[in-house]
């Protein structure tokens, strides 16, 4: 009678902890899907039904328009051009901030020199410095290099600013590799680079995957260095999202802008669908390791 | 010529001396093992060797060459790894070859060279796999074989054998010694465990606390310790340490202690307390006898000189097959002896045991140096 009881009220706890895990689900893609109906439905349909009232046909009218013709400020070529704006400035930025991170988390675990403990601790100051802060120095600074309003101006930010994360990422990963793996490689012949590029690297493709999914997230979804350091035909597509949604003839084309936000949004939901779990898997190793 | 040469190196971290100023010389073809407690400073001597750590003062010569500066890749060393630190991205086949591809040598030379050592460890149906798909025991192989593949000056071997259960650390012990006498290697060899140093070394150094106490063979280690703490590291179970009164008997200066009755027993000392004065007579000193001296009686060492029976009583015996231990006590301090099976003894009875001194040394109770030579 005891056991019975128990196992029906553990039974009763599991049900009720996946019914509140649905719920926290449901929440949470509730926008997403409200979005997803609101962009298929036209004008007429918006304003007649609710915002949960399933379209009448699968209309992609509105991601045409979104992708090719709607105007963002003062031209109307629909946001694919700054789609390809942001990869520009985001493949280029991901690879060099997570190749630099890996090299610096390499020496600050590896090749301990004299204040490189302090090195690391300013580095990762790096990472509570908030982007108000640095807008006006480094506004100058791009004007400085002659990179004012260029790509390769929000480049450069984009990889000064993700420096730090990289670092804390690829030092903390490096930190549970044996050190006796360096020194059979030193008695080996290897050099500091040789070393990287054999050893090193082959071994961090769990860090990789998260670095490379944590910079592009945080890039792809930049808003204010974009539309700070970029110029008119270098804007990333979250400032065109923008100028879109403020950009109104007569009514707000609410289809429009939710099937643009979901363009503008699909790399990185694409890059958690690919490599989500080796993206927790990664972070958790990192932490027990580290 | 040696062909290892480590002239009065010593290594500070800021104020704390590591090493305090080593001098070991070994000549080609030697197998040194260092030895001591862990913290004693010889993992950091085996590192200043490999060039891994820098020694603060000192130096050190591979051949006649001085390599005090040089780096890791320039002293032609090969290093074996508690950790056995293989490279897990590569294939066993691809971390023998690393060290032989690093320094350009041809892909046919190193092909016949990973052949040759895979041959001799007997690992070359593991030569494709990956180090995380290989024991415990095929790592240490595979680790060994990286270092033979080099055919380097010099091998250094940093408690290799730690990482293995009982059974199998001895194989490979048996292993390492027949390698090194069948091919004439250099080794430097660090270990905590004292069997391993009796076993395989041509010569031993123990070191404590950054210092060289004694580097000689092992039997000499074994029979003649410098002091009280060689004494007591090397060995199993341990020497037996009892405190004495250095008397005059009737053949020459030897120690009285008290017997298992309580009554005053006198043993000699070997070549009647030679070294010794008249002036010490009386002083307590501390007498050391290897469990091994201390047997049941046995008639054909029965009126050597050296020989004495003592009455002991039996407090424990620990059995282990080939010998009985036996614990007693004398003059406070617990005795360990090493009996026949066979020798009729009883647990808190009294029992005759035949002491014998040949191998006895004696050492200060406070300075704990040794006295009698």
């Amino acid at each position: 009678m005891l056991d019975n009881s128990r196992t029906a009220s553990q039974q009763l706890l599991r049900w009720g902890i996946y019914g509140l895990l649905a719920l926290m689900a449901l929440i949470y893609l509730m926008p997403l899907w409200v979005m997803l109906l609101t962009s298929l439905k036209d004008i007429e349909e918006i304003r007649s039904g609710t915002l949960l009232s399933l379209p009448q046909g699968l209309n992609f009218d509105a991601w045409q328009k979104a992708w090719s013709s709607a105007c963002t400020g003062g031209t109307c070529e629909g946001i694919s051009p700054y789609l390809a704006n942001s990869f520009l400035i985001v493949i280029p930025a991901v690879a060099i901030s997570t190749l630099v991170g890996a090299l610096n988390g390499y020496v600050v675990a590896m090749w301990r020199f004299r204040g490189s403990e302090l090195f690391f601790g300013l580095l990762l100051v790096g990472c509570f410095i908030p982007f108000q802060v640095v807008l006006l120095p480094m506004a100058r600074t791009l004007s400085f290099l002659g990179l004012a309003n260029t790509t390769t101006g929000l480049v450069l930010v984009h990889v000064v600013y993700g420096i730090a994360f990289t670092t804390l990422f690829f030092r903390n990963f490096y930190v549970g590799l044996p050190r006796e793996l360096i020194s059979a490689a030193r008695l080996d012949g290897a050099g500091f680079f040789t070393i990287f590029r054999r050893i090193i690297l082959p071994l961090s493709t769990p860090i990789i995957v998260v670095t490379v999914i944590w910079q592009f997230t945080q890039i792809w979804n930049d808003f204010l260095f974009g539309v700070v350091f970029s110029g008119s035909d270098t804007q990333p597509v979250t400032v065109a999202l923008n100028n879109l949604v403020n950009t109104s003839f007569g009514g707000k084309q609410y289809n429009v802008d939710m099937a643009a936000a979901l363009i503008a949004a699909l790399p990185t939901l694409l890059v958690y669908v690919l490599a989500g779990k080796y993206f927790v898997r990664g972070l958790t190793a990192g932490a027990v390791k580290g | 010529m040696a062909a290892l040469t480590i002239d009065n190196v010593q290594k500070r971290y800021g104020q704390t001396e590591v090493l305090k100023g080593i001098d070991i010389a070994i000549d080609k073809g030697e197998f040194l093992i260092l030895v001591g407690p862990s913290g004693c400073g010889k993992s950091t001597l085996m590192n200043s060797i490999a060039g891994l750590e820098e020694v603060s003062d000192g130096r050190i010569l591979i051949g006649d060459q001085d390599v005090t500066r040089a780096s890791p890749k320039d002293r032609d060393i090969a290093m074996v790894f508690q950790s056995y630190a293989l490279y897990p991205n590569m294939t066993v086949r691809q971390n023998i070859a690393f060290g032989l591809e690093i320094r350009k040598v041809p892909k046919a030379e190193r092909e016949a060279e990973v052949k040759r050592v895979a041959q001799m460890l007997q690992i070359e149906h593991l030569l494709e796999r990956k180090p995380s798909q290989l024991s415990g025991g095929q790592r240490q192989r595979v680790a060994m074989g990286r270092a033979l593949a080099r055919r380097p000056r010099l091998y250094l071997f940093d408690e290799p054998l730690s990482n293995l259960d009982a059974k199998l650390r001895v194989e490979m012990r048996t292993e390492i010694k027949k390698l090194h006498q069948r091919l004439g290697t250099t080794i430097v060899y660090v270990t905590h465990d004292q069997i391993e140093a009796m076993t395989l070394a041509d010569r031993i150094a123990v070191m404590r606390d950054g210092e060289l106490l004694q580097l000689a063979t092992p039997q000499e280690i074994y029979d003649n310790p410098a002091n009280q703490f060689v004494a007591g590291f090397m060995g199993s179970p341990a020497m037996n340490f009892i405190p004495c009164q250095l008397a005059q008997g009737d053949t020459g200066i030897g120690v009285q202690l008290e017997d298992g009755n309580g009554q005053p027993v006198w043993l000699p000392l070997p070549d009647g307390g030679a070294g010794l004065q008249q002036a010490q007579l009386g002083k307590t000193v501390t007498l050391g006898l290897r469990p091994e001296m201390i047997t049941e009686p046995q008639p054909h060492k029965a009126g050597q000189p050296l020989v004495r029976e003592v009455a002991i009583r039996v407090d424990v015996t620990e059995p282990t097959g080939a010998d009985t231990m036996v614990l007693t006590e004398l003059s406070g301090v617990e005795v360990n002896c090493r009996v026949n099976p066979r020798y009729p003894l009883a647990t808190g009875q009294l029992a005759s045991l035949m002491f014998d001194m040949s191998k006895a040394v004696l050492f200060d109770p406070i300075t704990e140096a040794r006295l009698d030579n």
